[in-house]
């Protein structure tokens, strides 16, 4: 009886969780297809007449495609530069034993510790300098160096636990450095560089406060740059719920497609951070 | 052939460190640097002005700035709300998802979905349903009859920051809860069929068996927490841009504002430097407790 209880009292937990996380998502939905007078009369009930043109508007003003294409884009390569990067330093502070790699790695660790808030009036500075506002090649080795320090911290830890006498075998069969990294190490690391990539990917396509200090340029937008700038500009409101559900369909549709490997990666970097 | 081995393994370890070290050099430790020499000099941020020596008193102005302990107070709201509220949530969450409940994949995969969604658009969205005249929110407070509870959220002075508390909780649960559920998951089974064999209740299982043996669960938990809510800025900033009149600051849109909306560029970063101590020493200080404490229960 008390057990049935309990299972009971999970269940209601469970669903209004449930209820509670999704709710917010189908306003969204429900909203993004009505005009203002339907929002502000109610904004859950489902929309009686479906206003398609929001969406045609947030492509158009908004420029939200676009702005998905971009932080796309930029992900995918900051994850790359990330994954390759990272391995070879990673490479070499696991695997080698000279004295100075201890210091490295307590600076690599520095890198995961800084607040980033703190080095944006630098790195603004740096980018007016070098004349690279608006320019994606400064904006991608900004967030690869965020995403490098802790890339370096995981693939290190990950290296150290893969065995040496892999590399000793190799080595005999006549491996060079790179052959080992690349051909050897790179492979079993899959694991690990999928968290990594998953983190990299998640924190790029989201990354606000980089993107709204170097970047200027309209066209150049990400997804949060572009959305938040539209939903300061623009009075009717469909064409900004418009544009937030473009703007996460990619990533939900990557999470729910991958979702047990999306998971596992977030959890491992977590708790090996 | 040793020395010829040496002087190779040294070169490929130049080879293969540069680029990494480059973008660490060039974008963290230089920039780190240069906030801290920056916070001793005032600078209005016009590219090419001079930077004049001030010695302290950009930090005289911080720590005499109402804004910053505000700031800091707000950190600890978040600070208070991650432990008494999402703490709890994210475990129970990790209890349901870990059970034998039907349906709990598909709870689980829900419960996640926030943290994918970026924050600003989570922050946008709940913009949305705070909204005082036609929210969700206060609708639905005016259905089940509490509409005199009905205020405008995000305007409100304290009011305003644990709506940004709240959502961000909505938002991390499902995260915690993976923490959690890895914990739950590595405990043997075994233990819990011992346990009922001593004639353990339901919630004495919970308390005498689970709780003890989730300990690195709750040690990363508290990690995260206590050195993410000193760096909170996305969320609040995509819902109040740290206001209004200033009412929601936290100390990285301190920063953010005091630079490119007052151009105090000194003063801003001598928030930085500080705001960098206290992250360095949360950071060493939480690994040292918990480091500490294992070793005792090893001893």
């Amino acid at each position: 009886m008390k057990k049935k209880i309990v299972k009971f009292l999970s269940y209601i937990f469970a669903f209004s969780a449930l209820i509670i996380t999704i709710f917010p998502l189908i306003i969204t939905i429900f909203c993004s297809f009505k005009d203002n007078e339907g929002i502000t009369l109610s904004m859950f009930s489902f929309p009686k007449v479906f206003h398609f043109e929001n969406y045609v508007a947030a492509i158009e003003r908004a420029g939200i495609l676009r702005a998905v294409f971009n932080s796309i884009l930029l992900a995918v390569l900051t994850t790359i530069v990330v994954e390759v990067v990272g391995m070879m330093a990673a490479y070499i502070l696991a695997r080698k034993d000279f004295k100075i790699l201890s210091v490295i790695k307590v600076l690599f660790l520095f890198g995961v510790m800084v607040p980033i808030h703190c080095t944006i009036i630098p790195i603004n500075n740096l980018a007016t300098a070098l004349n690279a506002k608006n320019q994606y090649y400064f904006l991608l080795f900004v967030y690869s160096a965020f995403q490098l320090a802790q890339a370096v911290f995981l693939f290190t830890g990950y290296l150290q636990g893969v065995s040496r006498d892999l590399d000793e075998a190799a080595i005999i069969d006549g491996a060079n450095d790179w052959i080992l990294l690349f051909k050897i190490l790179i492979p079993i690391s899959k694991p690990i560089m999928s968290t990594v990539a998953v983190l990299s990917f998640v924190y790029c396509y989201g990354e606000l406060m980089f993107s709204m200090t170097l970047l200027t340029d309209v066209k150049k937008f990400t997804v949060s740059r572009s959305m938040l700038t539209f939903s300061g500009e623009e009075l009717q409101l469909g064409p900004i719920f418009a544009c937030i559900v473009i703007a996460v369909i990619p990533i939900i549709t990557f999470y729910l497609i991958l979702h047990e490997k999306v998971q596992d990666g977030m959890m491992q970097g977590a708790l090996k951070g | 052939m040793n020395k010829k081995k040496k002087k190779r393994n040294i070169i490929v370890s130049i080879m293969f460190l540069t680029p990494a070290l480059i973008l660490l050099f060039c974008l963290i430790i230089y920039p780190v640097i240069n906030t801290v020499n920056l916070s001793f000099r005032s600078w209005n941020g016009v590219y090419g002005m001079p930077k004049v020596f001030v010695g302290l008193k950009n930090f005289r102005d911080v720590v005499t700035n109402a804004n910053f302990w505000k700031s800091l107070l707000h950190s600890m709201y978040f600070l208070m709300g991650g432990f008494f509220i999402l703490m709890p949530l994210s475990f129970v969450l990790a209890l349901i998802v870990t059970s034998k409940l039907k349906w709990k994949k598909l709870f689980k995969t829900a419960y996640f979905m926030p943290i994918m969604l970026s924050s600003t658009a989570v922050a946008l969205i709940w913009v949305y349903m705070l909204n005082p005249q036609y929210g969700a929110i206060n609708k639905i407070l005016e259905i089940i009859g509490c509409g005199s509870l009905a205020k405008d959220w995000l305007a409100t002075p304290n009011v305003n920051v644990w709506s940004v508390v709240l959502v961000n909780e909505w938002m991390y649960a499902g995260y915690n809860m993976l923490i959690f559920a890895a914990g739950l998951v590595s405990i043997p089974s075994d233990l819990y069929e011992a346990a009922v064999i001593d004639g353990c209740t339901s919630w004495k299982k919970l308390r005498y068996v689970t709780l003890p043996l989730m300990k690195n669960s709750f040690k990363i938990f508290s990690i995260l927490c206590v050195t993410g809510c000193i760096k909170t800025f996305d969320l609040i900033w995509a819902m109040t841009k740290g206001g209004p009149n200033r009412s929601s600051e936290m100390p990285a849109t301190l920063i953010y504002n005091e630079a490119f909306s007052f151009r105090q560029f000194g003063r801003s970063s001598a928030i930085g430097v500080i705001l960098l101590i206290i992250g360095l020493l949360l950071s060493v200080l939480m690994n040292y407790i918990f480091r500490d404490k294992d070793k005792v229960v090893k001893q």
